[in-house]
């Protein structure tokens, strides 16, 4: 018993340590974020701020502010993201969700490749898709067609995990209950959207905000199709602002903070999901 | 006997229309990605054999020149240092994840008090975009005010502050050590799911036989987690070797070509030299060591298993 006292102290203890020395970069942007500029440029530099000053965020959203006006304006980009990510998740989840159905219901020719085209589909980079549908969009006149490139593009990196992973959450619902539904005369199709769907709503929601957030941080397709500013998201927000400020370091560190929080905040809410779907797609069963 | 065949036909009939149904549900998901990812692959597969610059680009007729665009890329000296980095950036970030991610998830393979909450945290660098991750590290290694710098010339492990991002041979372990930052999640993720699907009473023979904690690790759990272990190596071979964002964001490949990786190269010959034709050869010749990886970690991995 004590010997076990002991080895639960040693592991909390470490963990603790770990957990804390892992987390620096994050609390680094937060409290850099709201340190006041003297102590930002301070020698040493500054471990906990002794005022917080809220003037970075005010700068990045155009509010007046004891700052300079700056060119970039956070709003704008935040929009754009949330547009490009919700319909980037609805576009995933209407594909998804029948092709994951399918997967865990019917023995069909064809399932393995489909599922090993999954796998592969899903570790192919985009830096490798890029460089040709940059010029198949331009051919098909899409690539300046509103957000239209990048959501294909952000869409088509977030499907083949959201099937494989939907496909783990339909595998839990047990057969029996949907026979039983068709005996009391449901098509299969009203019988996945009025019974099936409501059982696997915590896998709905895990994937649709994993598809949300693929979109909302992904960078190299937003960087490669979208030269108009008032269209860029908030992933070109942060990298244009660097470029353009780069010693502005409390509002830098605003804005990552604000793009980190979907992110965060899902994360902490999904955690479970998040781990077993990771999972899924990756080692046997 | 004529109602019988007609009912025959009508039961053909309703098995062929159940038959095709799974088709029905797979088929936008198959449509779409063979679309907007089979199509694009092949078709850089093309490009890769075609005169493709900002001429053709505006005139869509690419011209082939069978294997130039193979020769300009292997003779190009950028080629081969873009390669070497790529094999230092993928190894050393492979080697440090994954003894980092196994040493967590042997931490935490027994539960103690908040162990979930620490291990929530510890998975964040997971789902935070990467754009975010490479500004804050911009910042953290900065050379004047960055906090790295801080730390390490008070703890006198260096007496001048180095310019992290600034010089050569420090930038490439700047990028290296984010991307191990980032990495670890992923391992210990995987690593702890093999590690809780190990039989438990094999282990609590062994402590009744006087194995000791490194015995065990390396008689018992390392052999045991071979597939997973076998599993995560090659999926972060994957994942490593393909890396871009966090590169571009806080080096764009240099000073120089000092953090220069395969896919940098790859991007920076289409979207600044304009050259899509090199380009693509070099994003073959990634897609063919990706591939290959992907095959022993399909086969060995997933397939052997079923």
């Amino acid at each position: 018993m004590n010997r076990n006292k002991r080895e639960t102290l040693f592991r909390f203890t470490l963990g603790l340590i770990i957990t804390l020395i892992y987390l620096i970069p994050l609390y680094w942007m937060v409290t850099t974020s709201v340190k006041p500029v003297s102590e930002i440029f301070h020698k040493p530099p500054v471990l906990f701020p002794s005022s917080f000053q809220i003037d970075s965020y005010k700068q990045i959203f155009g509010l007046p502010s004891s700052r300079a006006e700056i060119y970039i304006n956070a709003l704008s980009y935040l929009k754009n993201s949330l547009i490009i990510a919700s319909i980037t998740m609805l576009l995933t989840m209407i594909m998804a969700v029948p092709a994951a159905y399918a997967l865990s219901r019917f023995r069909f020719s064809g399932r393995t490749p489909f599922v090993l085209f999954l796998l592969v589909a899903q570790m192919l980079p985009s830096v490798l898709m890029v460089i040709p549908l940059f010029v198949l969009f331009r051919q098909w006149g899409i690539i300046n067609l509103g957000f239209t490139s990048v959501i294909l593009a952000d869409t088509a990196l977030a499907l083949p995990f959201a099937i494989i992973v939907l496909r783990t959450s339909f595998l839990q619902i047990p057969v029996e209950i949907e026979e039983a539904a068709w005996i009391d005369g449901g098509s299969r199709l009203q019988v996945l959207t009025s019974i099936i769907l409501p059982l696997v709503r915590s896998g709905i929601v895990a994937v649709g905000v994993f598809s949300f957030l693929i979109a909302w941080g992904e960078f190299v397709f937003a960087l490669s199709f979208l030269q108009n500013v008032a269209m860029q998201p908030v992933s070109i927000g942060v990298f244009q602002f660097v470029g353009m400020y780069k010693s502005n370091f409390d509002s830098m560190m605003a804005f990552s903070t604000i793009v980190a929080i979907p992110a965060v905040v899902a994360f902490l809410f999904l955690q479970r999901q998040f781990i077993s779907g990771m999972t899924a797609g990756s080692v046997k069963q | 006997m004529a109602s019988q065949s007609s009912l025959s036909t009508s039961q053909n009939r309703s098995l062929s229309k159940k038959k095709l149904t799974p088709y029905y549900y797979i088929f936008p998901a198959t449509l779409f990605l063979t679309a907007i990812m089979g199509y694009p692959i092949v078709y850089s597969i093309f490009m890769s054999f075609q005169k493709y610059t900002l001429t053709e680009l505006v005139s869509k007729h690419p011209v082939f020149n069978g294997l130039q665009n193979y020769q300009a890329v292997l003779n190009n000296p950028q080629f081969l240092i873009a390669l070497k980095h790529s094999l230092i950036f993928t190894f050393v970030s492979i080697f440090f994840q994954f003894l980092i991610g196994l040493g967590l998830a042997i931490l935490f393979s027994k539960s103690f008090p908040m162990s979930n909450i620490m291990r929530g945290f510890l998975l964040s660098g997971w789902q935070i975009p990467s754009v975010v991750t490479g500004t804050i590290f911009v910042w953290m290694f900065n050379g004047d005010y960055g906090l790295v710098n801080f730390l390490l010339t008070s703890l006198n492990i260096v007496k001048e502050p180095i310019g992290w991002l600034t010089t050569g041979n420090f930038a490439l372990t700047s990028v290296i050590l984010v991307n191990i930052w980032l990495g670890i999640p992923f391992n210990t993720i995987l690593l702890t799911a093999g590690i809780t699907g190990l039989p438990e009473d094999v282990f609590e023979a062994a402590t009744v036989d006087g194995a000791n904690a490194w015995q065990k690790l390396t008689y018992m759990t390392i052999p045991l987690l071979k597939s997973t272990i076998f599993a995560v190596l090659m999926l972060g071979f994957i994942y490593t070797l393909r890396v871009f964002d966090v590169i571009w964001i806080m080096t764009k490949g240099g000073p120089g070509s000092a953090t220069e990786v395969l896919p940098t190269f790859a991007y920076r010959l289409s979207f600044i030299s304009f050259n899509f034709g090199q380009s693509a050869a070099v994003s073959v010749i990634i897609l063919f060591i990706l591939l290959i990886a992907a095959a022993f970690y399909l086969k060995f991995a997933i397939l052997e298993e079923n």
